[in-house]
């Protein structure tokens, strides 16, 4: 009873005063409530692959928007996950449920060597270098037809679960705690040495901190969570394929990066939630469909043009306003600071 | 209140039986591509043809058949090919699937096709696994027939047939004893079988030399480099082992350089209507396996293939079996008289289908049974921008196959 | 042959980025447009291939001034929405051709017929019109930069930019000049590869790998760096798909190797300048 009451008043003081909040918890309750009130396989297929693609795209946000190293390949962990996954389980007949931890192992790895290696790259030289090496990785990959299934990759992967409904929650759960475990992480005081080291690297290294540390910490963080990402998948679609590796996915999770706001891990995962329906939807069409990633790419367009921020940023400044004096956020529509009193 | 109730219900009862009324084909492909435009061309041309005459008779009631284009946009994305398919089984809830393409891709859509015990006829994938996952795991995979091409293996059996036609041609026109061969296959999963399968068969079965093995990448656009190599080893055929626009250029290069060889194998940009134009007009007698041209394999073929040539104003490539797909269904459908998937599955390993292509049967792996003359296609060579069929040369309509002037 | 028509894209590459600063990943996604231009006019009007190849680089040299004002110039703050933008005009591209052309791929009639037998190896005369083009194009690039005011303005603003701002050099009509010379290589590039090589709508993916891969070699806005890199790629590519018959397929593995080889050991490349961090 006093847990229910003090539950409560959490979620009145600390979750509905901020619209932002409020709405995160909305769309937690949906996602975990949708298969109990409409249970249309198709939607909970492409609701299924927005978690998972939610998910890489979080951990590219860490990685790209929190310390600065734009990736460029991070398809390389996506993959990374998905192959090792798909090959442990269908070479050695282990179950999915304990290959896709070795995916996201193997993952780490692969992004433990990338951090390494890139650790004296800065910006641009960092993105290409990054751009590089899934296609390197697919080169060998093709290389070894024998053991990777070459062009066509490996299929008849088992399933984590056997019905629509199990998957979406693996899906939807695992993207659930991930997400809010970065989020958790990004906002921290390790995301704040993150941000220093976006900022200013030779301050922060001046500071005292661990910069190279730090940096290949990230990558294999982030590198975890993506491979994760890609041994579900594998797992849903039962085929690991070269498609898993393909510059145009890194460049999705890119687009989906900065159009949701990079620095924010929220922003990724909305964006990829309103876009990947969104151009799935569109291609449902006829007229449409043939069109579907032009339109795409001239959204991208118009949202960079007008939200240079990202959209979530965007639509958090219209919903909230900074007090000026203690800085902590308030609805838009108040006029006085919550904490402090002082006129919005 | 009661009365409109009533007319809703009266209306829904409509919409219900006019559902009822149809069987649903769901036409998967690439549809902003050549393969996903004859998917749907030889699909629309068979339900147009079926539906004129009445619509399919199941069980006694004749329904129609109605189509459903589905872009599965499977070249750029595998996901999106599976999305299509469950969005056509849950949303449109369509009775059967026909098409496919790209292997990688078809290998995921075939998991969804099972998952919903749907009837999944591929036109146009020919990787074994598809087959071979049939055979492995039969209740889970039966619903999956291979309609064309035959699978890669088979694909062999035939090159080599017709390697043996064009191999006697030489020693007669040219006097000499042993053709010499150079392979040219792009380097990718689906020629590394084909390479040794040929390196095999070339000295063994068909007294051939084998002077080199050159592999460019699919979509090389410079083959300089191999053809010189080519020419001064002193090959008379190139074997052709491509699918990319490698294909294009290898026409093209050849030809430009007046390259004495002549080129035979798997060309797949040489079985377009544009390849000529592709490749500059330099492409003379560049040949290439294929499946339908104005020949009597069936005696449906030149029917269809001029029909289809006065509606879409270009010649069919082997993805227009659909219309072979369809009419099979039809053809099984009306046998059992039902459209339930389990019994037409039993039924279609056991029939006979001659279609616009082949004349079809189906071995355990729901694979096509090869055949020269049934299922293995026909040879085909461009002479002065026209593609002329020349193998097998029994059959009604072929001409006689040609080489560069020494 | 091959390193004629790399080094027009990567100098023009190497040019943007030395000026403006942006990695224009629809560099060579203009190269594709141009070869379509071309395409198109050839076939569609009746002008001959000399006044197509010229309208057709003009057109879309115009074209990319007009993107670059619309969308790469708002935007021009932050470096992550420049690279995202150039990356969504590239798809928009690649999608608008696929539309209209469909995915077939084309072929452009040579411009000139005909070969020559030089130590046993045949080199068509339309390959040979490829270095020469380049040649000349080079050659008028390098006057451009290097005798007249505005290739001086160019290089001042490429050297440090806010300087040269404060020098009264109007930058952001220097950036649409260089933007302007950058792409018309891209686009000379694309006419005359376009009868040689197979024109379709994704014809622009391999090349952008290639150029990255030369510009971080000869060093990211270096113009002689870029020039002698696309030398050296196109060697070492001609030499893996001779050496190894079998592995034709690695040569872009291998430039990329390169690539990522440069940027771990000496970043700058060979002869770029190792830039501080900018604000």
């Amino acid at each position: 009873m006093y847990l229910l009451r003090k539950g409560w008043a959490e979620l009145k003081n600390e979750v509905f005063v901020l619209p932002s909040r409020s709405l995160v918890l909305l769309w937690v309750v949906a996602l975990l409530a949708l298969p109990l009130v409409y249970d249309d396989a198709y939607v909970l297929r492409i609701l299924t692959m927005t978690c998972l693609f939610a998910v890489f795209a979080a951990s590219w946000d860490l990685l790209a928007g929190y310390t600065g190293q734009v990736n460029f390949g991070h398809a390389l962990f996506f993959g990374a996950g998905a192959y090792t996954s798909g090959l442990i389980s269908l070479k050695l007949g282990i179950s999915p449920w304990y290959t896709v931890w070795a995916g996201a192992v193997v993952a780490t790895l692969f992004g433990l060597v990338v951090g390494y290696l890139c650790l004296r790259l800065r910006g641009s030289y960092l993105s290409l270098a990054t751009l590089a090496f899934p296609l390197i990785a697919l080169g060998i990959l093709f290389a070894f037809p024998n053991f990777s299934g070459g062009e066509l990759g490996v299929s008849g992967l088992r399933r984590l679960a056997s019905t629509p409904t199990g998957n979406y929650y693996i899906a939807a759960v695992s993207m659930l705690a991930i997400v809010f475990g970065l989020w958790a992480l990004a906002d921290s005081k390790f995301g704040i040495v993150l941000h220093a080291i976006r900022d200013d690297e030779v301050a922060a290294r001046a500071s005292g901190i661990n910069t190279p540390r730090y940096k290949i910490a990230v990558f294999a963080i982030s590198g975890a969570a993506a491979g994760f990402s890609g041994a579900l998948f594998a797992h849903y679609l039962r085929v690991a394929g070269p498609s898993a590796l393909e510059v145009a996915l890194s460049f999705q999770v890119v687009i989906w990066g900065i159009f949701g706001g990079a620095a924010t891990i929220y922003g990724p995962v909305a964006a990829v939630f309103l876009l990947y329906p969104l151009t799935e939807w569109l291609g449902s069409f006829k007229a449409f469909g043939e069109l579907r990633l032009l339109i795409f790419a001239v959204i991208v367009l118009l949202v960079l043009l007008f939200m240079p921020r990202g959209l979530a940023p965007w639509v958090r400044d219209k919903i909230e306003t900074q007090c000026p004096r203690c800085k902590q956020r308030n609805r838009a529509w108040r006029s006085a600071c919550r904490l402090c009193g002082a006129s919005l | 209140m009661l009365r409109s109730l009533l007319a809703a219900a009266f209306a829904a009862t409509i919409a219900a039986g006019a559902h009822a009324q149809t069987v649903k084909i769901a036409i998967l492909g690439p549809m902003s591509f050549v393969q996903g435009e004859n998917h749907w061309a030889g699909a629309e041309m068979a339900r147009d043809e079926i539906n004129k005459a009445g619509g399919i008779n199941v069980g006694g009631k004749r329904r129609q058949v109605e189509l459903i284009r589905a872009d599965t946009n499977e070249i750029q994305s595998v996901p999106d090919a599976t999305n299509a398919v469950e969005r056509v089984i849950t949303r449109d809830k369509v009775d059967f699937l026909i098409g496919g393409f790209r292997s990688e891709a078809v290998l995921a859509m075939q998991e969804v096709a099972m998952d919903a015990k749907k009837i999944f006829l591929g036109v146009g994938a020919a990787h074994s696994k598809l087959g071979l996952n049939v055979e492995q795991d039969y209740n889970r995979y039966k619903y999956w027939f291979r309609v064309a091409p035959t699978k890669d293996v088979d694909l062999a059996r035939t090159l080599f047939a017709v390697m043996g036609s064009i191999g006697q041609q030489i020693r007669t026109e040219l006097k000499t004893d042993t053709p010499k061969v150079a392979i040219l296959a792009e380097k990718a999963v689906w020629t590394e079988g084909l390479i040794a399968a040929a390196q095999k068969t070339l000295p063994g079965a068909l007294k051939m030399e084998v002077v080199g093995l050159w592999q460019p990448s699919a979509t090389a656009t410079d083959v300089t480099a191999e053809l010189s190599a080519i020419e001064r080893a002193g090959a008379h055929i190139v074997f052709t082992m491509l699918s990319g626009p490698v294909g294009i250029s290898v026409g093209r290069q050849m030809g430009e350089r007046n390259m004495k060889a002549v080129a035979w194998g798997i060309n797949v940009e040489g079985q377009k209507e544009e390849f000529w134009q592709a490749a500059a007009g330099k492409a003379q007698f560049v040949s290439t396996l294929d499946t339908y041209s104005e020949v009597e394999i069936t005696p449906k073929t030149i029917p269809f293939v001029q029909a289809f040539k006065q509606r879409y104003k270009k010649a069919p490539t082997y993805t227009a079996a659909t219309y072979d797909a369809i009419m099979l269904l039809r053809a099984a459908i009306e046998q059992e008289g039902t459209t339930n998937a389990d019994k037409l599955v039993a039924a279609i390993e056991k029939m006979t289908h001659v279609g616009t292509g082949y004349t079809s049967t189906w071995d355990k792996r729901h694979d096509l049974i090869w055949g020269v003359g049934t299922t293995a296609g026909i040879a085909v060579q461009w002479q002065d921008g026209r593609k002329v069929p020349f193998w097998p040369p029994q059959v009604k309509g072929m001409q006689p196959f040609k080489m560069p002037a020494r | 042959m091959n390193g004629g028509v790399y080094a027009l894209l990567a100098i023009g590459f190497s040019l943007i980025f030395g000026v403006a600063r942006i990695v224009n990943i629809a560099h060579t996604a203009f190269y594709m447009l141009a070869a379509y231009c071309f395409y198109a006019l050839l076939t569609k009007t009746g002008l001959g291939l000399v006044v197509s190849g010229i309208v057709a680089v003009c057109a879309v040299t115009l074209f990319s001034v007009v993107c670059y004002r619309l969308v790469i110039e708002p935007v021009r703050e932050h470096e992550s929405a420049v690279l995202i933008a150039t990356i969504a005009l590239a798809l928009v591209f690649q999608e608008l051709m696929l539309f209209i052309f469909g995915g077939h791929f084309l072929g452009i009639p040579s411009t000139l017929e005909g070969s020559l037998r030089f130590l046993g190896v045949t080199i068509p005369y339309q390959r040979l019109l490829i270095l020469v083009v380049a040649a000349v194009m080079l050659a008028v690039v390098w006057f451009i930069l290097y005798r007249t005011r505005l290739g001086l303005a160019i290089r001042a603003t490429a050297n440090d930019l806010e300087v040269a701002n404060l020098m009264g050099m109007n930058v952001s009509r220097v950036a649409m000049a260089t933007v302007a010379i950058s792409v018309a290589l891209a686009s000379v590039a694309g006419v005359v590869v376009a009868p040689v090589y197979v024109v379709d709508p994704f014809m622009w993916l391999a090349p952008l790998v290639t150029m990255l891969a030369i510009v971080v070699l000869g060093g990211l806005g270096s113009l002689k760096g870029s020039l002698i890199g696309a030398l050296i790629i196109g060697y070492v590519e001609a030499i893996t798909v001779f050496a190894v018959p079998a592995g034709a397929y690695l040569k872009g593995a291998v430039a990329l190797l390169i690539m990522v080889v440069v940027l771990l050991v000496r970043p700058e490349g060979l002869f770029g300048v190792a830039f501080e961090e900018e604000r």
